[in-house]
């Protein structure tokens, strides 16, 4: 092995290790750490919309810190933990971003959790509702989110499940991952509230087609509701198994059917079927609403309502990155923790998409959406509607 | 339904002694595929079908010509890996081309589940076994009873003496693989209005029927079909009895374990040694 | 340029890294690099060397990873505890794996690999109580040095220095007689065994070795992050692992540090078209198996030098060291004792009675030819008595101990040795490597003093497999490729191989078929010169010149019988074998 080319592999190396492109001070980047390739680019793809148009609308008016306009810098995780902890540490340390918006996977968010506290840089989720990737302990806390919380969704299901629908023996219809395992602790939590037991808590992979033996176990241990954890794929493959095994039984649902998909997947068996959503693109509009829907039709070629795929993330998104620029106005800087700092004592009020935000964060409350912000929303003909 | 698929991994196994590792991939491609000219264009079922069994043939063809013949008999097995990378490749050209997220595949038989004893299927759960058998006898007799059928089976025999012989080996090579991947994207096609139709559905599907096919021997086509009632009758009582996660678990254990005790498969023949 | 300057370049680069810069990003991505070097060092073990394909690795480096994790978590183990006891048991389930595994080979082998990794996975998402599900391990205590956890910074040496042993450790592997034994058996599964070695044992060694590797490599992962999922040990990671090796270089070196460099880095520069890139892997692995079938690494390595300068084509002279006795086993006073004796043994295949109740003596210090027409049962005879066939019936015994029914390898080590209708050379060795994988038979040593490399062959090995060399008039081949090697020569080399191996008893098949004349002649000098030593030969042969010249015995056989038996000239006159040949060739 006499290769000159060793030599040439160590001074490349150490070139382009040395080499790092000067940071430009005129932009503030922000970065998007998410899956945008893959099985669930979509809903990344979503985000990603959010977040531009709320660009956008921020330069428009002439940008922060007296005229520098924001950038995005998207990174791919691909839903892999390690992926992902490589873009964090690439998105802070070579684009030094100021702040950076997160991702869809619950274990890509927890696996960086330490990324944000070592290099002092605020994160703001806008999807993976995993509840320990707010509350993680640390202090002070770089971990934001304008997303749903599994806790706080789990105890606002299980409200709606016993309050509204007045069932009281649930069975639990999860998917066999990071999400599901969250959802399973906050919803055993919620009942177990209430004293009540899930009759059964069953499990499934992404991609299977068949949700019956599943159905039929829970139907068996007398379940009256079936609290479902899924996404649009196999949400669908599950109100398509119950039809299947013939099983009459109200679902209520977190929010990954909340994709126009889910209709198009299950015809009409999509009917009637409850989620959560912090917010929907379907009825009456804000101001807000009207103008991002024109903005993803200018932009995105999106039709209406139905066409929005993953409408929470944009939504989230969208109020995330407000959020954020007003925190960089409040510190006067991009720099991480000040950004940080800020984001925990906001002084304006933002009116934002989902709701209005008046003092979204504490040092004690990470999340911008508790369980007072969702909604509760029904498919009808293939359209989301808000539960009467 | 792995049957189906397997049986696509015995057809160039027995002929070439090399297999297409990706058969899952051609398994959406057919799905695909019907997609585009049945759902997307709008043209009747029946032409989707006559389209998807041209593209999977091709599709067969290519792999062959560009994974396959390279290193056929190097005695490496590389082929192993190519084929892997032609999966790969195909996957993403779906998500550019398909979009990543899953389809519904509409089908008159997939929309209202009808009961039986009690139990509910949707029809096309029924005709997917039907097909099926019907596809696995086709084969037989394609093997019996045509000229190309019983070149293959020469050439799977000897393929030394069946080229001594005049046929022309590569070629039967090539029908193989068109015929392998002509079973899949059929089978892709029956799967598509049940798994929805999307760039990864494949994945999956061609892994356990690889397994089935190694069960049953990959030189036994009777294996192979029994191999894959067996498989999907432990996934079923697995699912059924124990826990939906543990499938996989005892599924592939069982993988292990077979070929611990059996190397050479259900139905193949323990292979001599030769000196 | 020399190879020694190339890696101190690579080494002080590597090492000059956080020197260079503090910034986490590239230190991050050095150190991923240095783990899969790790990884791939091992896999390189495993596939470049035994060629055995493993898509199962994930599987290992999870159980590293998470071994060591529980033990820092749970059990409160620094990190140097707890590297050491993940090693140990990767190593110990990759060798249970191996033990289930690898009498398989080629899709069946990638079948049961693939199945482990699921597993794997499986069970890391199912045993929530021990793993933590699908959501994983939290919290994983930095690596501490004296009481104080150590900074990014200072654990990339930590890892460098790991991959930098791995390569190291691997080195030495290769080059000592466990690396030329695991050459061997991916070269000649075969005739490894006719000299003793069990591929199976050998090859179990080299993949808990490789599952060693894999799980140091996780537990450095472990470490590293401080957090662990199930997701990042997906078949995806697995067929990571194998691109790193097969794009650097199967069974090179520098081959796992180049790959593992390539395919961390590639998707960092060409970040823009995240969108093609599964396009790109597929391409970049399909490419390097179509252009670059030894990587990258093979691919700029120069050819090897091969002939001996005055090569030609000629017959090596037999009689230059014809004073010193060949290097045989056992001879002393064996001449008189019958050395090999077949009684009633039978061998059916299918409804064919290959051998239908063989009973046969030979005697130690003889030349004893078996002859008969095609199909009269010599060559399964001689599969019968190596080891390669179970007899049906009947009882083999070698100088008065049974060995029917015994392994092939088995009967090599009590010095029944064979060569090959075709002969079976260890292609990607030299010639005196090749002899040395028979000198040194089953006695390789410590695989863990092979790995620090204390691996290399006993001086009396050397020496042996350096006089069989000379005996077959080879000497001045050792270090041509055997590959290269003309057909004459092979022939003589597999002689020389089972000599050193310490064949008491020599079972040549057909040595002489293809031979030119001059070349027949030499070999029956040099069947001579062994008689002479004391070694005892069974000799199947259709060459009737040699076998009338160098025979002491002579036993014909026909349909799986014997139909004639003693000295040659006796049988030549015998009716019987007249009219077995006269009626085969009617």
């Amino acid at each position: 092995m006499k290769r000159g080319w060793f030599t040439l592999l160590a001074i490349v190396g150490v070139a382009a290790l040395a080499g790092a492109p000067a940071a430009q001070q005129a932009p503030i980047k922000v970065g998007l750490a998410a899956a945008v390739s893959g099985g669930s680019a979509a809903s990344g793809e979503a985000i990603k919309r959010g977040l531009s148009i709320a660009i956008d609308e921020v330069n428009a008016r002439g940008g922060l810190l007296g005229g520098r306009k924001l950038e995005l810098v998207v990174r791919d995780d691909e839903g892999n933990p390690q992926k992902g902890v490589t873009i964090a540490r690439e998105l802070v340390e070579r684009e030094k971003v100021a702040a950076v918006f997160g991702g869809l996977h619950t274990t890509v968010a927890l696996a960086q959790v330490p990324v944000w506290h070592e290099l002092a840089t605020p994160y703001v989720g806008t999807w993976a509702a995993g509840t320990n990737i707010t509350r993680n302990g640390k202090k002070p806390n770089f971990v934001f989110r304008v997303s749903a919380n599994d806790d706080e969704v789990d105890k606002f299901l299980v409200r709606y499940a016993a309050e509204q629908l007045k069932r009281g023996k649930p069975g639990l219809l999860l998917e066999n991952t990071a999400w599901g395992q969250s959802n399973e602790a906050g919803l055993t939590k919620w009942f177990g509230e209430r004293g009540v037991k899930a009759v059964g808590i069953e499990k499934f992979n992404w991609n299977d087609p068949d949700m019956s033996p599943q159905l039929l176990r829970l139907k068996q241990g007398g379940a009256d509701v079936v609290m479902l954890v899924a996404n649009a794929p196999e949400g669908a493959q599950v109100v398509k198994s119950k039809a299947k095994v013939g099983w009459e039984v109200p679902i209520v649902s977190h929010w990954g059917i909340s994709g126009g998909r889910f209709a198009e997947l299950t015809g009409e068996l999509s009917e009637g079927v409850v989620f959560v959503q912090t917010y929907s693109f379907f009825g009456r509009q804000n101001a807000r609403g009207e103008a991002v829907l024109k903005a993803l039709r200018d932009k995105y070629g999106v039709k209406g309502p139905e066409d929005v795929t993953a409408p929470v993330g944009t939504a989230n998104a969208y109020d995330a990155l407000h959020l954020v620029a007003l925190a960089i106005e409040q510190a006067k800087s991009a720099e991480g923790a000040r950004v940080r700092d800020a984001l925990e004592e906001l002084k304006a009020e933002y009116a934002g998409l989902i709701k209005s935000y008046k003092r979204p964060f504490t040092s004690e409350q990470h999340d911008a959406l508790t369980e007072r912000d969702y909604i509760m929303v029904v498919w009808k003909g293939g359209k989301i509607v808000p539960v009467p | 339904m792995y049957g189906l698929v397997a049986l696509g991994y015995h057809v160039t196994w027995a002929t070439s002694r090399t297999l297409n590792f990706s058969q899952g991939h051609v398994v959406m491609v057919g799905a695909v595929v019907a997609y585009a000219v049945h759902v997307a264009a709008g043209w009747p079922l029946v032409i989707a079908l006559g389209v998807t069994v041209i593209a999977s043939a091709a599709f067969g063809l290519v792999v062959e010509r560009v994974a396959v013949r390279p290193f056929f008999r190097t005695g490496s097995p590389v082929w192993l890996l190519s084929t892997i990378a032609l999966g790969i490749i195909v996957e993403n050209v779906a998500m550019l081309t398909f979009g990543k997220d899953a389809r519904a595949f509409p089908s008159t038989l997939a929309l209202k589940p009808v009961f039986v004893l009690g139990a509910g299927v949707y029809p096309q759960e029924l005709l997917l076994p039907v097909v099926g058998v019907a596809l696995m006898g086709a084969t037989q007799l394609f093997y019996h009873r045509t000229f190309y059928g019983r070149q293959l089976k020469a050439v799977a025999w000897d393929s030394e003496a069946a080229g001594l012989m005049g046929i022309d080996v590569p070629r039967a090579v090539a029908v193989a693989y068109a015929l392998s991947a002509v079973l899949a994207g059929v089978a892709g096609v029956l799967l598509a209005p049940l798994l929805n139709v999307s760039p990864t559905m494949g994945t999956l599907i061609g892994l356990k029927a690889f397994a089935v096919a190694i069960i049953g021997g990959l030189g036994s086509a009777a294996g192979i079909v029994v191999a894959g009632f067996l498989y999907g009758l432990v996934e079923a009582l697995v699912a059924g009895y124990v826990s939906t996660g543990a499938r996989e678990i005892v599924g592939f254990a069982v993988v292990i374990a077979m070929l611990v005790v059996r190397p050479w498969g259900l139905g193949g023949a323990r292979p001599a040694r030769r000196v | 340029m020399s190879a020694r300057a190339g890696w101190i370049a690579v080494a002080v680069a590597a090492a000059a890294v956080p020197l260079v810069t503090a910034n986490t990003y590239y230190l991050y991505l050095a150190m991923t690099i240095g783990i899969f070097v790790v990884v791939a060092a091992g896999l390189n073990v495993l596939a470049g060397l035994t060629g055995q394909i493993s898509l199962g690795h994930a599987g290992l480096y999870a159980i590293g990873a998470y071994t060591a994790a529980l033990a820092a978590t749970r059990l409160g183990l620094g990190f140097w505890t707890a590297l050491p006891l993940a090693i140990a048991v990767t190593a110990v389930i990759g060798a249970a794996v191996a033990l289930a595994a690898l009498r398989l080979s080629g899709p069946y082998l990638a079948m049961v690999t693939i199945a482990f990794g699921i597993i794997v996975e499986g069970a890391l998402v199912e045993w929530v109580a021990l793993t933590g599900g699908p959501g994983g391990i939290f919290d994983i205590p930095k690596p501490a040095v004296g009481g104080a956890p150590l900074a990014l910074g200072r654990y990339y040496w930590l890892v460098a220095a790991a991959a930098a042993l791995a390569l190291v450790l691997t080195r030495n592997l290769a080059r000592s007689a466990w690396g030329r034994a695991l050459v061997a058996v991916k070269s000649s599964e075969l005739a490894a065994a006719s000299l003793g070695l069990s591929a199976y044992r050998v090859r179990t060694a080299a993949f808990t070795v490789s599952a060693a590797f894999a799980g140091a490599g996780g537990a450095l992962f472990a470490f590293l992050n401080g957090y662990l999922s199930p997701d990042s040990f997906t078949l995806q990671t697995s067929i990571l692992f194998l691109l790193i090796v097969l794009f650097g270089g199967l069974g090179t070196l520098a081959g796992p540090l180049v790959g593992a460099a390539a395919l961390v880095l590639l998707p960092e520069v060409v970040r823009q078209f995240v969108e093609y890139r599964l396009i790109l892997y597929g391409s970049l692995l399909l490419l390097s198996v179509y252009f670059l079938p030894r990587g990258v690494v093979g691919a700029l390595a120069r050819p090897r030098a091969a002939r001996p300068a005055d090569s030609g084509t000629g017959v090596p002279s037999l009689t230059q060291d014809a004073g010193d006795s060949p290097p045989t086993a056992g001879q002393a006073g064996a001449s008189s004792a019958v050395a090999l004796a077949l009684t009633g043994v039978t061998k059916a295949f299918g409804g064919v009675r290959a051998v239908a109740g063989v009973t046969l003596a030979v005697r130690g210090g003889t030349v004893h030819s078996l002859i008969g027409p095609n199909g009269a049962g010599k060559t399964t005879l001689v599969n019968l008595v190596s080891g390669f066939d179970v007899p049906d019936g009947g009882t083999i015994a070698l100088f008065d101990e049974g060995i029917a029914g015994r392994g092939p390898a088995a009967i090599a080590r009590r010095g029944v040795v064979r060569t090959f209708q075709t002969p079976q050379l260890f292609e990607e060795l030299s010639v005196l490597d090749n002899v040395r994988v028979g000198a040194a038979g089953h006695r390789l040593g410590w695989l863990v003093a092979a790995l620090a490399g204390f691996g290399g062959d006993s001086p009396a090995t050397q020496a042996r497999a350096r006089a069989a060399l000379d005996a077959v008039g080879l000497g001045d081949w050792a270090a041509t490729s055997a590959a290269d090697l003309p057909f004459g020569h092979r022939r003589r080399l597999e002689i020389a191989r089972a000599l050193a191996a310490g064949a008491r008893v020599l079972l040549l098949d057909e040595p002489a078929a293809g031979l030119a004349p001059a070349e027949v002649e030499a070999l029956d000098a040099l069947l001579s010169r062994l008689r002479a030593g004391g070694l005892t030969v069974v000799l199947v042969e259709h060459h009737v010149e040699l076998v009338m010249a160098i025979s002491d015995r002579v036993t014909v056989l026909d349909e799986g019988r014997v139909i004639a038996e003693g000295p040659p000239a006796a049988v030549q006159r015998d009716p019987a074998v007249v009219a077995a040949y006269l009626g085969t060739s009617a």
